[in-house]
């Protein structure tokens, strides 16, 4: 039987002045590591806490494996939540907050001390068990509350951007924890974020959320590769737009004019006419030295700035028909033959543009 | 969370005792005052409940009294004399404190925190007796200022002074002005007065254009905590100085109910007092309102 | 330093002036006006405390220790007076009294209204807020009417005077239980109810819990105002055997008072002070985990 799948049926919520979700449709397997992806006020955390019982949806159904809970109280759904502060109980040691859910339950007193024990080791906190939450670090009290959260082996567990008080080294540290510790435990993963680097990371899939509604769901190498909506492309990561009028369709591809210059893409988004813009992504964009043999898809620049990133270089091209575009080369240690004020010839390979329809007006 | 009547249930309890021994006792005070009295001893109160025979005669009787030329003019005039003079001085005194405390006080202020907060826990009763003490005509006071022939021979501050009220007034009232001056000095960003001074202001300027508007809430806050209750005082006139002619409105009502008792003019005087005090509270939330949205974008209080 | 060892050159007024016209320093002007205010505040206190303990019976004239006042006079001491008597058990009763009773009541209220939204919550909140800002003279004169013209059973005397407290103190217990709840925030309830506690559990087992030190400070405070209060008690007293400690030191002054009234002054701010210091006290230690948070320093002081 399945256990874990999360169904949500036209879910709106309403408050008295703003609509925060707006007759949302999503549907998540039992098991997988799910996302909700957007900026502050998208909608993301109010759907969290509609799904687990903190706030009453306005109309739609939460279907938990296959029941309406919608009103359904939190304490009677098979559902936790790991919440942003923690929300580990201060009156309580380590021990206690965990075992809080458990004693709910009257279990025997050597099941509750073994079951506390197991949890405390898979958030590798063994020995933790007297410690008072303002004794433990970020990371630490992050780790008791998924304890606390999964020792009651709920069929799903809600995460309501848990990593967002942690530093930057702890956070990427935690996030390859949180992701083998869902493929370990099995259940379904509910996980809310404003960081795209961070859902893109961790999910099998996820959607990205804007003023209430869902722009798109897929795998992150969909969202990523091949983003529906400006929205989405703008949002993961850099987006180099170029506005550009479709020219002809064919069934694997269009070719597109861009001031004066005819670019082909190869991809499925045949449908779009007329006003349209471009994405392409940084690191598909392919610099030549000037003078470089012509091709189709390119187009002649001019370097405008080099940022050194680390890992990476930013080379910022003013390119001919008036945008100016990122391209990221690798440091792979050669030296980079591309100074600032140089002219480079842009080479956008087909099959990394994307059409997208322009937005309206 | 999802019980509607879970919580309003709990504060059942608490709002019936308030409306049956707070609210209502207002109503009985009302309709006293707008009653009438026994026609034959023509003291004991008949209170009219039903508006409908609510008879304003009592209280156009206590209002002749208040306006010029009537037995109550002094009073009240001295009353709001007294109430003036006690904010200001509590004002001028007050402030300094409040601010060196908030804001230059460094490590003395946890100490000076609990020095100024004390006298809230010390009874009202205490603090004036320790004064009256004092002031005897063999007291500290007389013996220090003949020692230093400040006086050539002892005064008699409990002999029936305005002075010695107001002194007594602010000496009660103040630590209730400087606890909300304070907090609202106490909560103005040091940024800001470092960007006045980034920008070319003098420390005087700096104080005048910045931390004295960010604290007007404090003043107002302060001057409604210690000027309403003032009003009804009567006690401190009776212990400092027990004559009628220092005597304040409170006083009045005490006599019309302990001295010759005539509850219905204490009533009447009683609702009068209430309904300008009413006016004064909207006065100052009116006064507090504007100032906080003149400060909103800078950053409340 | 140089600077110091050129100081101490200088005679003592000297030295004196120029530290007050140091421009550099911290405002002189501030400083002096300051301690002075303190020691203007709190001296004539002490000075009444010491001579409760005066060996005769002068209020003015110190002419030696003795605790005669306390226990030692066998007529006038507070301990063989039964008027000084009756009066601080009278202000004892009604303290513990009134926090017995509005405690509970308060703590009810703050729950109820910080989580009512709907109708009706608006006005009972300004009813709760109204008795902080009603001038006690006008609640003494409405309580008495009430209880002489129609609770006539109640009547005046020391049940009149429990209500009369109880009704001023509630809503102190709700300003300071509310400002605990609104500081936890519903973060601890959500949990509790995530992780399958009912709402009686929830709010037995973790908001109760966490309400403590605000309950503990609520009753403290209650006790102490209660303790202080003048105006409700006198304007309800029924005559002697209802005086509180308060009205007796009130209407001493008016006469020709004994060493005794600083005496029983002196034992009622003692306790006032002690219930207050260890309401403070107890808040410290239950936040004491939670203090993680920047707080200024009046949150410290748990206003």
């Amino acid at each position: 039987m399945a256990r874990g799948e999360i169904e949500l049926v036209t879910l709106t919520k309403e408050f008295a002045d703003v609509t925060a979700v707006d007759g949302i449709n999503l549907d998540v397997p039992a098991g997988e590591f799910f996302s909700l992806l957007g900026p502050s006020g998208c909608g993301k955390t109010t759907t969290l806490r509609m799904i687990a019982g903190f706030e009453q949806p306005t109309s739609g159904q939460i279907l938990l494996d296959g029941t309406d809970v919608a009103y359904t109280p939190p304490h009677q759904r098979s559902v936790n939540t790991v919440f942003q502060n923690y929300a580990l109980f201060p009156h309580l040691n380590v021990f206690d907050n965990i075992a809080f859910g458990l004693r709910r339950t009257k279990r025997p007193k050597d099941e509750v001390k073994q079951r506390v024990g197991e949890a405390l080791e898979l958030v590798q906190l063994g020995g933790y068990e007297k410690r008072k939450s303002s004794q433990l670090s970020g990371g630490q009290q992050q780790r008791v509350a998924l304890a606390r959260a999964l020792v009651l082996n709920p069929a799903v567990l809600l995460l309501d951007e848990p990593l967002g008080a942690l530093d930057a080294k702890l956070r990427k540290a935690l996030q390859i924890e949180l992701k083998a510790l869902q493929q370990e435990v099995g259940i379904t993963f509910l996980y809310v974020t404003h960081d795209q680097e961070e859902a893109l990371t961790m999910s099998d899939r996820l959607a990205v959320m804007n003023g209430g509604q869902i722009e798109q769901i897929g795998a992150p190498r969909d969202v990523y590769e091949d983003p529906e909506t400006l929205f989405v492309a703008d949002f993961l990561g850099v987006s180099n737009l170029m506005d550009a009028q479709v020219v002809s369709a064919a069934a694997d591809g269009c070719r597109v004019a861009v001031d004066g210059f005819e670019l082909e893409t190869r991809g499925s988004d045949t449908a779009v006419m007329g006003a349209a813009k471009i994405v392409v992504r940084p690191e598909r964009v392919e610099l030549e030295e000037h003078g470089a043999p012509e091709g189709p898809n390119r187009l002649p620049g001019m370097v405008e700035r080099l940022v050194y990133v680390g890992s990476a270089v930013q080379i910022m091209v003013r390119a001919a028909t008036g945008e100016t575009l990122q391209a990221l080369v690798q440091n792979t240690g050669a030296a980079i033959p591309f100074d600032q004020g140089t002219p480079v010839q842009l080479h956008l390979p087909a099959d990394a543009l994307r059409v997208l329809p322009a937005p309206a007006d | 969370m999802y019980r509607r009547w879970l919580w309003p249930s709990f504060a059942f309890p608490g709002i019936l005792w308030l409306i049956v021994l707070f609210v209502v006792p207002f109503y009985a005070v009302l309709a006293v005052a707008l009653g009438s009295v026994d026609p034959v001893t023509l003291l004991k109160p008949v209170p009219a409940w039903n508006p409908i025979d609510w008879n304003v005669g009592w209280i156009v009787e206590v209002l002749h009294r208040l306006a010029p030329g009537g037995s109550f003019y002094g009073v009240a005039i001295r009353t709001l004399e007294y109430v003036a003079a006690s904010l200001a001085l509590s004002l001028l005194i007050g402030y300094p404190v409040a601010y060196y405390v908030a804001r230059h006080a460094g490590r003395w202020k946890g100490i000076l925190l609990v020095l100024i907060v004390l006298p809230l826990w010390i009874s009202y009763m205490m603090r004036m007796l320790a004064w009256v003490n004092l002031l005897q005509p063999e007291g500290y006071v007389n013996r220090f200022l003949t020692f230093t022939h400040v006086l050539s021979r002892p005064h008699d501050w409990l002999g029936g002074h305005s002075s010695t009220v107001v002194f007594a007034l602010v000496y009660g009232y103040i630590p209730y002005f400087i606890l909300p001056l304070f907090a609202s000095l106490d909560r103005i960003d040091r940024s800001h007065l470092e960007a006045a001074r980034d920008l070319g202001a003098s420390p005087w300027s700096a104080f005048r254009h910045v931390t004295l508007p960010l604290s007007k809430t404090g003043i107002l806050g302060g001057s409604v905590l210690i000027t309403l209750p003032m009003f009804g005082d009567y006690y401190t006139p009776n212990i400092v100085s027990p004559t009628p002619t220092t005597s304040m409105i409170g006083n009045q009502i005490d006599l019309y109910f302990h001295g010759g008792p005539q509850p219905t003019i204490g009533a009447a005087i009683t609702i009068l007092l209430a309904v300008f005090l009413t006016g004064l509270m909207a006065y100052y939330m009116w006064t507090i309102h504007r100032a906080q949205r003149a400060v909103g974008a800078v950053g409340a209080v | 330093m140089a600077e110091n060892r050129r100081a101490a050159q200088f005679s003592p007024l000297t030295r004196a002036r120029g530290w007050l016209r140091n421009p550099w320093g911290r405002p002189r002007f501030l400083v002096v006006v300051t301690w002075a205010y303190v020691l203007w505040s709190i001296v004539p206190v002490l000075i009444a405390v010491q001579f409760s303990f005066n060996a005769t019976r002068s209020r003015t004239i110190w002419q030696g220790f003795s605790t005669r006042w306390y226990w030692g006079d066998p007529v006038d001491s507070v301990w063989h007076d039964p008027t000084l008597r009756h009066a601080l058990v009278q202000s004892f009763k009604l303290a513990g009294a009134d926090v017995i009773v509005a405690v509970p009541i308060g703590v009810l209220l703050a729950l109820g209204l910080a989580r009512w939204h709907g109708r009706g919550a608006g006005t009972s909140n300004f009813i709760m807020l109204f008795p902080l800002v009603t001038p006690e003279i006008v609640m003494g004169v409405s309580l008495l009417l009430i209880f002489t013209q129609v609770f006539t059973i109640v009547g005046t005397g020391t049940f009149a005077q429990l209500l009369g407290h109880v009704t001023f103190s509630i809503s102190y217990v709700v300003v300071i239980v509310r400002g605990r709840l609104f500081s936890i925030g519903r973060q601890y309830e959500e949990a509790a109810a995530d992780l399958g506690a009912s709402p009686a559990v929830a709010l037995t087992r973790v908001l109760l819990p966490l309400l403590t030190p605000a309950i503990v400070a609520s009753a403290a405070v209650v006790f102490a105002i209660s303790a202080d209060d003048f105006v409700i008690s006198s304007w309800l007293s029924s005559g002697g055997g209802t005086d509180t400690v308060p009205i007796r030191i009130y209407s001493a002054t008016r006469a020709a008072p004994l060493p005794s009234v600083n005496a029983i002054a002196t034992i009622m701010m003692i306790v006032t002070l002690l219930s207050v210091t260890l309401g403070f006290l107890t808040w410290r230690a239950f936040t004491r985990d939670e203090r993680g948070q920047k707080t200024d320093d009046l949150g410290a002081l748990g206003l």
